[in-house]
């Protein structure tokens, strides 16, 4: 019951107010499907949908890229492993708040503090500051660059986790058939990490869709509407704009997308466990 | 000088005068008296410059102690003042005595959060005085005040008094020679630029539009503080100024991502030769004089500080209009202790505590009350910019300009529609009628969907 209360009420008192034009300090009224409709025909919000879907898809296939890498790497190697395990868990366990401020000033274009800038004019190769936040394409490439590095341990450690569990002998019969590398990975490893990868996709897409810090700490949704993503939108709506029930219909309107992906994650992990 | 100071047998008398006077019933809000052992909750602004935080506080404390009663002082943000309220209103947990920005009264008040304070304001008014015209109707709400104006925190436009000189570059009345000037002074070779201004979600954006759409004439509201549209020439002119600047490359090419914290790094780096800030680079360019290490060091900063001139936002063809936060106190109605809440506004707002905390403020604090507009004057007379600095209350224009402010104006800045609007040509490449008409469209449906 008490679980039930705790994610029911909340979630079911969301739908509400999205069917309401609930302003903070009034109460609300029902108004049916008008925030959606609403939404529907605004183009702010369907810039928020591509970006969203942008940040989430870029970031996640990167995390899934350079997490497969790294958990190879350390399957190979032997000696430092654990060592190596612990040193790359780093960005995960760091604030998210920490990492998004180091991002940023990373991209800096400031004179002289910015990281990129400055060791690439000090090696001659600029001749003046690139902005990197300056332009959509760059705005939201730094947003992803700061996610994927929060992220892609996570992937690399259960990733690792899944190829340890792989039995040793399918490499060794399938090198003694002639299998290079490539064959290796292909028909052994990827096969074998499928309900891990699955699991680690679905549940990163869910959180990636709603993040909010790195964007907000990073660019605030800028330039413009450059990086604005359902959560920077709807905290912008519902607290800045006191529009509550419209703000909240922002954050529905992924829900669909999420609802369509748990039953999966949920199929996958019981299938992991059998 | 005679002691001015505000003591509860004047406000007794004040009240019972009022009240005798205007032959009303005595009411909760018409009689302030302080309970032994009263206790509030006081909201207030954390600043950049921590001195003044702490003077209010300790401004608070001496009402406190004088009445054997007890302050909490909780701080909020620019960055989270928002959240805060939002949260407490919904909670029904707001504080006795909320520090308000300038379309939170006019927002609160329509929510029927904020205590009825025109009798108190009638009553104090002796005592603290009155806003001046151009800033009472932040916190007069349909006829009824709903918030007491404490000071107003205005942004100016910094330049570089050196460079300017160097240069034979006139100093800026207007928007149009500001950006005369940038062109006349952009050297992006050398990494200095003309200007530095953002269009950004934080009120070096969005204020500073308005100062710009207001001086050119341009409001989104009547005077009745109606919806009217912007679609207009004048607008146009506002709107190529704002993009032009980027366009024309008088700018460093990140300034669109700038927060709150980058025209002042970038101005004090002397990478740009103007921005428009706060006082706060007045603040931060006197302290680091202090804490110069080596006469080297102080010398250089001292000659920095010297050259920092803060002009008043340019004008336009329709006069000088300065957007600028102007801070209030309301009482919510949800307080146990209204009439200790009176009280402890009254002290806040009288000369001599108004002072204490505007000396400790570095000139970010301008006064609006007249009496402390008047005891001011000599400490604003320290230097050029402190004149600025003090003048700032007669420049000032209230959102929703020439309209009073109310909630669909106070969302309309919120809503950051109308720094979106030049940002959506510099980024997206749209053209200055269709972001107009993008604005435009916003700022309608605003007015047209808001409660009352």
């Amino acid at each position: 019951m008490l679980v039930v209360g705790l994610i029911g009420y909340p979630f079911s008192r969301a739908i509400w107010l999205s069917f309401t034009d609930k302003l903070v300090g009034y109460p609300e009224r029902w108004v049916g499907l008008r925030n959606y409709l609403y939404l529907a025909e605004d183009d702010s919000f369907r810039t928020v949908v591509v970006n969203s879907l942008v940040f989430t898809g870029a970031s996640v296939g990167l995390k899934v890229l350079t997490g497969l890498a790294m958990a190879l790497v350390l399957h190979a190697t032997w000696r430092w492993r654990n060592f190596f395990r612990g040193l790359l868990l780093l960005p995960w366990i760091t604030s998210t708040v920490i990492i998004a401020l180091t991002w940023r000033w990373m991209f800096d274009a400031f004179p002289g503090r910015g990281f990129f800038n400055s060791v690439l004019l000090d090696a001659g190769l600029l001749s003046s500051p690139i902005a990197f936040m300056a332009t959509p394409g760059g705005a939201m490439a730094a947003v992803v660059v700061a996610n994927w590095w929060r992220g892609f341990p996570f992937f690399g450690v259960s990733y690792l986790a899944g190829m340890q569990s792989i039995p040793g002998e399918l490499y060794e019969a399938a090198s003694v058939d002639g299998a290079g590398a490539w064959r290796r990975f292909w028909h052994i490893t990827l096969p074998g990490l499928k309900h891990v990868l699955i699991v680690t996709i679905l549940l990163t897409v869910i959180f990636t869709i709603n993040d909010f810090n790195i964007v907000y700490v990073m660019t605030r949704g800028g330039p413009g509407t450059a990086t604005q993503v359902f959560a920077t939108y709807s905290y912008e709506v519902a607290f800045n704009q006191l529009r509550w029930g419209r703000g909240v219909t922002i954050a529905i309107y992924a829900v669909p997308l999420l609802i369509a992906l748990i039953p999966l994650v949920s199929r996958a992990l019981l299938r992991e466990r059998a | 000088m005679a002691d001015r100071r505000l003591t509860r047998r004047h406000f007794l008398a004040g009240a019972a005068g009022a009240s005798a006077a205007l032959a009303l019933p005595l009411r909760l809000d018409a009689a302030p008296a302080v309970k032994k052992g009263a206790s509030l909750r006081l909201w207030i602004l954390k600043t950049y410059v921590e001195p003044t935080n702490k003077a209010i506080e300790a401004s608070a404390l001496r009402w406190a102690e004088k009445h054997g009663a007890s302050v909490t002082v909780e701080y909020f943000t620019f960055e989270d003042v928002q959240t805060k309220y939002v949260a407490a209103i919904e909670n029904k947990n707001t504080p006795d005595i909320g520090q308000l920005e300038t379309g939170a009264p006019a927002r609160f008040a329509g929510m029927g959060q904020l205590m009825d304070l025109t009798s108190f304001a009638r009553q104090v008014e002796g005592e603290v005085g009155k806003p001046p015209g151009n800033v009472a109707p932040v916190t007069v709400i349909g006829g009824k005040t709903y918030a007491l104006p404490w000071y107003i925190m205005p942004a100016f436009w910094y330049v570089w008094r050196d460079v300017f000189e160097k240069h034979k570059v006139k100093l800026p009345t207007t928007f149009d020679e500001a950006k005369a000037a940038a062109v006349a002074l952009n050297r992006p070779k050398d990494n200095f630029y003309g200007m530095g201004q953002s269009w950004n979600r934080t009120a070096d954006g969005y204020g500073v539009m308005q100062s710009l759409m207001y001086s050119y004439g341009v409001g989104w509201a009547t005077k009745d503080g109606k919806y009217q549209s912007i679609k207009t020439p004048k607008m146009q002119t506002v709107m190529k100024w704002a993009t032009d600047i980027y366009k024309e490359g008088l700018q460093p090419a990140d300034t669109l991502t700038w927060t709150g914290s980058g025209n002042n790094e970038n101005f004090i780096a002397k990478n740009i030769a103007q921005t428009s800030n706060g006082p706060s680079i007045t603040f931060a360019m006197e302290n680091a004089v202090a804490k110069a290490t080596d006469a080297k060091e102080r010398k250089a900063r001292e000659e920095a500080l010297a050259n920092h001139l803060a002009l008043p936002h340019p004008g336009g063809p329709d006069g000088r209009r300065m957007w600028a936060i102007a801070m209030s106190f309301g009482i919510f109605k949800n307080s146990k202790d209204p009439e200790a809440a009176m009280s402890l506004v009254a002290h806040l707002l009288s000369p001599e505590e108004t002072l204490k905390v505007m000396k400790d403020s570095y000139g970010q604090f301008t006064p609006v009350l007249d009496k402390a507009r008047a005891a001011s004057k000599e400490y604003f007379n320290k230097n050029e910019n402190y004149r600025n600095f003090g003048r700032a209350t007669e420049w000032f224009s209230a959102t929703g300009w020439p309209g009073p402010v109310t909630a669909a104006a106070a969302e309309v800045q919120a809503s950051n529609v109308l720094t979106d609007a030049p940002a959506k040509v510099i980024v997206d490449k749209w053209s200055v009628d269709q972001a107009i008409d993008w604005a435009d469209k916003k700022i309608k449906e605003i007015y047209d969907t808001i409660r009352a």
